[in-house]
Parts: C-alpha cells; sequence; structure tokens
C-alpha cells in the first residue's frame, strides 16, 4: 500500500547533512544516479532503485516528474528472486550425482557443494518471475523530514542505504528520544532528557 | 551516543509517553487540554500491546476487542507493563485520524486520514500534484497533534511536577481501578 492510500504505514525519518552545490540540481542528480536498474551480480536482489510513484516502470522522470512543490515524491523498487528451495535441491542432487559420475568419485567436498548450490541458484534463478516491492517515500525538502511508506527493518535498511548513496544524506530514524531532543530546545530540559531513567507505574 | 544505544537505552520513552497517554485519555473522558495550546481528543481504540521492557526475556500481551482492553490493560500496567503499541484515534480541529502508534520506533502504523478529494475534483490543472499535497498535508496534520502530545509528556517528564504530581496521579489511576 503506498503512501496516497487511505491506510497507510509510515516511518518518519529526520534527513540530515547538506547537498553540494546547487541544491535542486544535487537532487536530480541523485534521483538519476539511483533511479531503478538490474542487477547482475549473485544474490536475491535482481533490481532496485528509484521508480515514479505513480508507475513503478518509470524510471526516467522526464521534467524532474518526481517534484511536487518542495516535497520529492519517489518509490523504491526493489526486484528479488526466490528460487523455491525444494526445486533447488533436485537440480542440486541431478547435477550431484552428474558429476560425481563423470569424476568417478563418491561426494562432493563441501566447498564443491556449494559451489554448485550457488551454480544452480543463478542457473534457476533465470526461470523464476521476480517479485516486485514498491516502497513510497516522500521527502519535505523545505523541513528536512522523509516519510516512508514501510515499517520492516530490511525495506528500511534498504531506502536507509540507498538514499545515503544517492544524496549523501543520512536518513535518521525519529525515535522517541530524537524526537524528544527537537521539541525540547530548552538546554536544563535537554540535559534532564539525557539523565532520564525509566520510572515504573506502577507502586 | 550513537543511534542503537539510544535505542535500547531511552526506548522507555515511548513507552512511557503510551501508557500516560492512556492515563490521561481515560481521566478526561478523550479530551486533552495542551496548556497554552489546544485540546486534543485521543480515543484508545481496539487493540494495544504491552510489554515488560526490562525483563530478560520478553514478556508482551496483546490486546484486541473494543472496550476489552481497560481491566487487561490496567492489570498488565500493575504488573510493570507498559504499552508498546496502541490504536489510537486523535482530533485537534474537524479532522479525525485513526493510527497504530508505536512505542519504540515512534511509528505510525494503518494510519487513516479523512479522504482527499478525488482528482477529478481537485485541482483542475493539477489532478495529481493536489490530490499528492492534499494527503501529505492530512498525514502531517495527524503527526503534528501527536507531536503536541508528546511535547506535553516531556515537558511534563523533565519538571519536578512529574515525581510530585504526574506520576503519583498515574499510579493512583492504576490502582484505583483494580479489581
Amino acid at each position: 500500500m503506498g503512501l496516497l492510500s487511505r491506510s497507510v504505514s509510515i516511518m518518519r525519518y529526520r534527513v540530515r547533512g547538506e547537498l553540494p552545490g546547487s541544491f535542486w540540481d544535487s537532487v536530480d542528480e541523485g534521483v538519476k544516479k539511483g533511479a531503478f536498474r538490474e542487477i547482475d551480480t549473485p544474490g536475491d536482489e535482481v533490481g532496485m532503485g528509484w521508480v515514479a510513484m505513480e508507475d513503478f516502470t518509470d524510471r526516467d522522470f522526464p521534467g524532474a516528474s518526481y517534484l511536487r512543490g518542495n516535497y520529492v515524491a519517489l518509490s523504491l523498487r526493489v526486484d528479488t528472486i526466490r528460487v523455491p528451495p525444494r526445486i533447488l535441491e533436485i537440480q542440486v542432487r541431478k547435477e550431484s550425482a552428474k558429476l560425481l559420475e563423470e569424476t568417478g568419485r563418491q561426494r562432493l567436498s563441501s566447498a564443491q557443494h556449494r559451489e554448485l548450490k550457488e551454480r544452480m541458484k543463478e542457473t534457476l534463478k533465470r526461470q523464476v518471475f521476480p517479485s516486485i516491492q514498491v516502497f513510497d517515500l516522500i521527502w519535505d525538502t523545505s523541513k528536512a523530514v522523509a516519510y516512508f511508506g514501510a515499517h520492516a527493518v530490511k525495506a528500511r535498511d534498504r531506502v536507509e542505504s540507498h538514499f545515503k548513496k544517492c544524496f549523501g544524506l543520512t536518513l535518521v530514524p525519529l525515535i522517541p528520544y530524537i524526537r524528544a531532543t527537537e521539541l525540547l530546545p530548552d538546554k536544563d530540559q535537554q540535559q534532564v532528557l539525557e539523565n532520564l531513567k525509566p520510572c515504573s507505574m506502577a507502586r | 551516543m550513537d543511534f542503537l544505544d539510544i535505542l535500547s537505552e531511552k526506548a522507555f520513552l515511548g513507552r512511557e509517553f503510551l501508557t500516560w497517554l492512556w492515563f490521561k485519555s481515560d481521566q478526561s473522558a478523550g479530551r486533552i487540554e495542551i496548556p497554552g495550546k489546544k485540546v486534543v481528543e485521543v480515543i484508545f481504540l481496539d487493540r494495544m500491546t504491552l510489554d515488560l521492557s526490562d525483563a530478560d526475556t520478553p514478556q508482551t500481551v496483546t490486546l484486541q476487542g473494543e472496550y476489552s482492553g481497560l481491566r487487561e490493560g490496567l492489570c498488565a500496567l500493575r504488573e510493570g507493563k507498559k504499552i508498546e503499541e496502541a490504536r489510537i484515534s486523535v482530533k485537534a480541529a474537524d479532522n479525525d485520524f485513526a493510527m497504530i502508534l508505536k512505542g519504540t520506533w515512534f511509528s505510525f502504523g494503518s494510519l487513516r486520514t479523512p479522504p482527499v478529494l478525488p482528482a477529478s475534483e481537485a485541482d483542475e490543472e493539477e489532478p495529481l500534484e493536489g490530490a499528492f499535497l492534499e494527503k501529505v498535508s492530512l498525514i502531517e496534520e495527524s503527526m503534528e497533534i501527536v507531536d503536541s502530545l508528546f511535547e506535553y509528556f516531556l515537558k511534563l517528564r523533565t519538571s519536578d511536577r512529574w515525581e510530585s504530581e504526574e506520576l503519583p496521579a498515574v499510579r493512583r489511576w492504576v490502582e484505583s481501578t483494580s479489581g
């Protein structure tokens, strides 16, 4: 469910850091640099990057289409492939038997078995459709806040590292203590806050 | 302190806030007056999770179902548990919002805002942008309401009044509704 749906789940971030040079040029450069692309390296992830919020197949952003007033509206698209484990097991067994017959050996070493399994996984990946996930991100550039449309740890890790890679800026989750330091500007209160320990709310 | 230290050592702040918020809402029939600011209506709805954060092994209680939570929830509070997440509704002006507010991450789950105008009825020149800006402004309004309640809590929590008045009142509430 996207951020514009009726019911949304949101993680709120503070955007920390400064963009070099012209702000909007750097934003544009970061969006283009991190636009969705296929990944051709081993692993479950076969594609990742920014796409348009209203169309997950649009990775070109004509006319800076991600801009809405002071907001940058993007989606992080993540394509992953998971080879069904039992299918992998069948193929590894078949291939292993073939190898043993060819070499006349009794069994494969654990390193050989691991290498075979990885090779089979990469071969089978080409026969499976990817799962496509899309997570919305709205960056309010005037308040240095970003809203991310997911709570899952993996999705959050991905957006935090991709955002850093593209813009050089850090997404800091606005957890209670961090938000508290912003809401209490008074130095004495900040000091008390820093030393605060949990209290028992029962007698 | 780095982020992970803050996350583990200061997680109690969000739980204490939610627990205090329930107390405040229950004491004032859902109308919380933020001194010098505004009145916010806060209702605890049909779902709440409480846990014992200091325990070696997690001890969690989840309560579901309308009106069933009060008794069991207070019972969990008497055992020292605090609210980790709760479904609440908040309203400060005309707009009503419902959400599952989470204590540790201060994240907003299943946030429901009032509906935005369909794109065709919004700004005719930029229908998508109009609907987008309206939705984002509603999301921000809901967060500002929660922030104003959190700020109210923080000012009390970091003042002498916490130990002398507020915390004893919370404890009396927890005890008085026993049985």
